[in-house]
């Protein structure tokens, strides 16, 4: 009798430990991200650190990157990486709005489905794949050249489906009455999307955009491969050579000697520090944006 | 079911014969070709020691050989003393392995001829020739129709032996013309573009009217783009070709590490542009076991991988250089 | 507003016989412009994406076909400049360093998710942890690349694994948001019931929240694996460059066909570049077939 009861305790207790091992291997998964990320920065600010030290400030300031002297400035290569960002949104964000308009607002439901299945495998085409067709086809065939604007470009097409369906997943959350009213007021198709539909998602749209940024500053491959590799150039025009941090990441690395490394890991340091700034923004003002639409 | 499924994948993979051993190797794009069909012959005679080349330039080879994050590496020049002491697996050798020519290669619509001397080339490539009808480069070509029209400068973006062994050439020959220095990189006008690699340099070539470039013979050949003839130190303009650069050979003079500088040929009928490159391998391999499939292999690059060169347009490297390195490849264990 | 009513009924009165069908709505006509406009951009960005697709698929088809299945089984050729089949490495790599991501992240994430959802809610650490994943999630491809050069390339050489760990970090801040977002979605009315009949947390968890979620959590990290399984940039300093088949994920460089597409695309030799479209077409179909996989399980089990 005495020993059942002893067994029940013992079952109930392995039971509440298992449980509680449980909680603690979850946890410990969790924790990981925080391992990581240390591990990442840590790491990082220990070898940029030869170079910050050599450089001082310049590093961020000065537009001579000459390895063979041990001149480390990078201010070009945060130029280029805006630059190509920047072409990149020019292009990509009025198509990405236009686009996610036309599935949300115009196209028969037939179409709008097989819109969205498309616009979701294409954003899952490789970045290498676009670098490929850059680099042989619209650089070389088509004869455009290795400049910021062909690499601009590029990264416009590659952001374009990512824009496009965070934009339509927010434009689908605009209240169906608010737009039949403005229908109902006599507002035509047009009318309707800007008193409703736009206005409902400046958040979430903004928020898509600077998502969309975040991976044109951050791509390194389609940049590399055809922006065309030019050293301390500052210049906007956009069909000039040009060079951004990833790509000299990419290029340099294999060449490098001991400072010239830690050159480009503070260079990935300050492509980290753009980025995950960017990406916060982004996600703030989502989440902004997301509570607002649930109190509306 | 599932493990039927696996199996089948696996088996259409092939079943590769077994590799006992692996070599790898990084370092020189000058390179590339010469280990790809090493390599290549190697291991049908040795299906069980594979070798893997990763290129990514003569700086990146002598870093991972450094680090000894591989077997070994490929270089256009040797290491410089300080980073020689660096080296974590202690004392190495060099082996020479092929001569190469570095062509000037050129984007000019029915120009097929193009001659060209270092002090010429020396001011095209720091910008201060700016276009194909330059009476300077006019002089050199009677009755060529240049074109007016600017030239493109292509260089190559990566750190590269190339760019070392072609600055030098321009540094020595070009009468003071040239002022940029000679480095595995150097600080290039802004107005020139860059590609990666020999590959990226060619394409640009093949996609850019007007452009010039230097690059390995092997590739400029392989990709189809012309070469220009480059004026030699008895004052001809020479063609590069296999005989051109196979004439220069013998000339060579070379210490007892087996380096040697083969640029700016006294040889009346030698292409000037001429460089060498090397494996490096340490004595006592990081791994044990892998020294005799290393020994075995370097010593196949210069003996029987030597005739295969020419699919390739490489030299081979001179008798007596190969008898010293043969020598050098007995030390390994 | 009582102007314009006469100013717009002004012309009625001096034509004998209005046409009300022809007055120029400009209203109607902006509207049918802006949708117009919408069309363009829909052409805008289709006209480039299809140019590309079908330039891999044209381009890639025949090396693909051409002595069937050699493209799939056979070495890939020592000497670029030659013509010739073989990805068979490439594509035995890319499985191998996105499977061992897949078996890495995963498990991680997904408990991770767990985590934040069952046990942290609103604390101080789950909300860190939160915090935390988006940023992780904005760090460049590239970054988490040197960043296992640092912490394992440069200590244990070139492998798969090497690769797998960089995809691994990629794949985690991905894996914990989509799964948070899906064990959000199961009702707490199930966990209740759960409890109500004497189960443990954990046993609620393993039994009835997670196979809830399932699905949803399935098609993420579907989605997840067929991202990770086209980068390129992380690979670069981890895997190596084989080019015989190396079907060790742990020792010995690799390959992978992201990185075969890079050095291919920097080549000016027919037969390489062939071998690069052959192996973005394959890169292509395996990401999509693994995003499609994901969509159908989403709309089975909706």
């Amino acid at each position: 009798m005495s020993s059942s009861a002893n067994l029940a305790v013992e079952l109930r207790t392995r039971k509440r430990s298992a449980d509680a091992a449980f909680g603690w291997v979850a946890r410990g998964s969790a924790a990981f991200v925080l391992l990581v990320l240390a591990a990442i920065a840590l790491t990082m600010t220990a070898r940029s650190a030869p170079v910050l030290s050599a450089m001082g400030l310049d590093f961020f300031t000065s537009t001579q990157w000459s390895p063979p002297e041990k001149v480390y400035g990078a201010l070009p290569f945060v130029f280029g990486t805006l630059f190509t960002a920047s072409i990149a949104i020019a292009f990509a964000v009025p198509v990405s709005i236009g686009v996610a308009l036309f599935i949300t607002q115009v196209a028969p439901p037939r179409v709008r489905r097989y819109m969205i299945y498309a616009i979701d495998l294409l954003a899952a085409v490789p970045s290498v794949v676009f670098g490929l067709w850059g680099v042989l086809v619209l650089s070389r065939d088509f004869g455009l050249g290795r400049s910021f604007l062909t690499a601009g470009i590029i990264l416009a097409v590659m952001i374009t489906p990512i824009i496009t369906s965070l934009s339509r997943e927010v434009m689908e959350t605009t209240p169906q009455a608010d737009k039949e009213a403005a229908i109902a007021l006599g507002a035509t198709r047009w009318e309707m999307i800007k008193a409703t539909v736009l206005p409902h998602s400046t958040g979430g749209l903004v928020g898509a955009v600077m998502l969309g940024l975040g991976r044109a500053l951050g791509e390194t491959i389609a940049a590399a491969l055809v922006i065309g590799s030019a050293l301390g150039q500052i210049t906007t025009n956009p069909l000039a050579a040009g060079n951004s941090m990833p790509a000299v990441i990419a290029n340099e690395w294999g060449e490098a000697g001991t400072l010239h490394k830690s050159a480009l890991i503070a260079l990935a340091m300050t492509l980290f520090v753009i980025t995950i700034l960017v990406n916060l923004i982004a996600n703030a003002i989502v989440a902004r944006a997301q509570r607002r639409m649930r109190g509306a | 079911m599932r493990v039927t499924a696996i199996a089948i994948v696996l088996g259409a993979c092939g079943s590769p014969p077994a590799v006992d051993v692996t070599l790898n190797g990084s370092g020189s794009t000058f390179q590339k070709a010469v280990q790809e069909v090493a390599i290549d012959g190697f291991t049908r005679v040795h299906p069980e020691i594979a070798v893997n080349y990763g290129g990514g330039g003569s700086g990146k080879g002598r870093q991972d050989f450094a680090d000894q994050v591989v077997d070994f590496a490929c270089t256009d020049s040797p290491f410089p003393p300080a980073d020689a002491a660096k080296a974590k697996g202690g004392e190495f050798i060099y082996v020479p392995t092929a001569l190469g020519a570095i062509a000037v290669a050129y984007n000019l619509p029915g120009i097929r001829e193009l001659n060209v001397s270092a002090p010429v080339l020396a001011k095209i490539f720091s910008r201060q020739i700016t276009r194909w009808d330059d009476p300077a480069i006019a002089a050199e070509n009677p009755g060529v129709a240049l074109p007016d029209r600017g030239i493109v400068v292509i260089h190559r973006a990566d750190g590269s032996g190339t760019t070392e062994n072609f600055t030098r050439f321009l540094e020595q020959a070009g009468d003071g013309a040239w002022t940029l220095g000679s480095a595995s990189t150097v600080q290039w006008s802004s107005e020139t573009q860059a590609g990666m690699g020999n590959g990226g340099v060619a394409q640009i070539v093949q996609g850019t009217e007007g452009a010039i470039a230097y690059l390995d013979h092997s590739d400029a050949r392989a990709s189809g783009i012309t070469c220009a003839r480059v004026k030699n130190r008895a004052g001809h303009f020479i063609e590069p070709t296999l005989e051109s650069v196979t004439t220069a050979g013998p000339g060579i003079t070379f210490d007892d590490r087996l380096i040697f500088d083969a640029l700016d040929s006294a040889v009346p009928d030698a292409y000037p542009l001429i460089a060498g490159s090397w494996c490096v391998a340490y004595l006592a391999p990081k791994v044990a076991a892998k020294g005799a499939a290393l020994e075995q292999y370097l010593t196949y690059v210069i003996t029987d991988g030597q005739p295969l060169l020419a699919e390739i347009d490489y030299a081979p490297i001179p008798a007596a250089m190969r008898e010293r390195a043969l020598a050098q490849l007995g030390r390994l264990p | 507003m009582a102007t314009t009513a006469v100013t717009a009924a002004a012309p009625l009165t001096t034509s004998s016989t209005p046409d009300l069908r022809s007055r120029p709505n400009w209203r109607a006509t902006k509207s049918a412009l802006m949708t117009g406009v919408m069309i363009l951009c829909v052409a805008a960005i289709a006209i480039p994406l299809v140019a590309v697709l079908g330039t891999v698929v044209s381009r890639g088809i025949g090396e693909v076909l051409r002595g069937f299945p050699d493209f799939f089984t056979s070495d890939i050729p020592v000497v670029s400049r030659r013509v010739g089949p073989g990805m068979g490495p490439a594509i035995v790599g890319t499985v191998l360093a996105t499977g061992g991501a897949a078996l890495l992240a995963v498990p991680l994430g997904i408990l991770g998710a767990v985590y934040l959802n069952e046990y942290g809610g609103r604390s101080a650490f789950a909300r860190t942890v939160r915090f935390m994943t988006a940023v992780m999630a904005g760090v460049p491809s590239i970054v988490m690349g040197l960043f296992i050069y640092l912490v394992w390339t440069m200590r244990m050489g070139y492998s798969a694994f090497g690769g797998s760990l960089a995809l691994a970090c990629l794949m985690l801040p991905v894996v914990i948001t989509s799964s948070e977002q899906m064990l959000k979605l199961v009702p707490q009315t199930l966990r209740e019931a759960s409890y109500a009949l004497g189960a443990s947390k954990s046993r609620t968890i393993a039994t009835v929240v997670l196979p809830a979620a399932l699905p949803g959590i399935v098609s993420g990290c579907l989605l997840a694996i067929a991202r990770a399984a086209g980068e390129t940039a992380p690979l670069m300093f981890a895997v190596g460059a084989a080019t015989r088949l190396n079907p060790n994920l742990i020792f010995e460089a690799n390959t992978a066909l992201s990185l075969q597409i890079f050095e291919n695309a920097n080549l000016a030799f027919e037969g390489a570049q062939g071998r690069a479209w052959g192996a973005a077409l394959t890169l292509v179909a395996l990401a999509f077939s693994l995003t499609l996989v994901a969509r159908l399980i989403v709309k089975r089990f909706k």
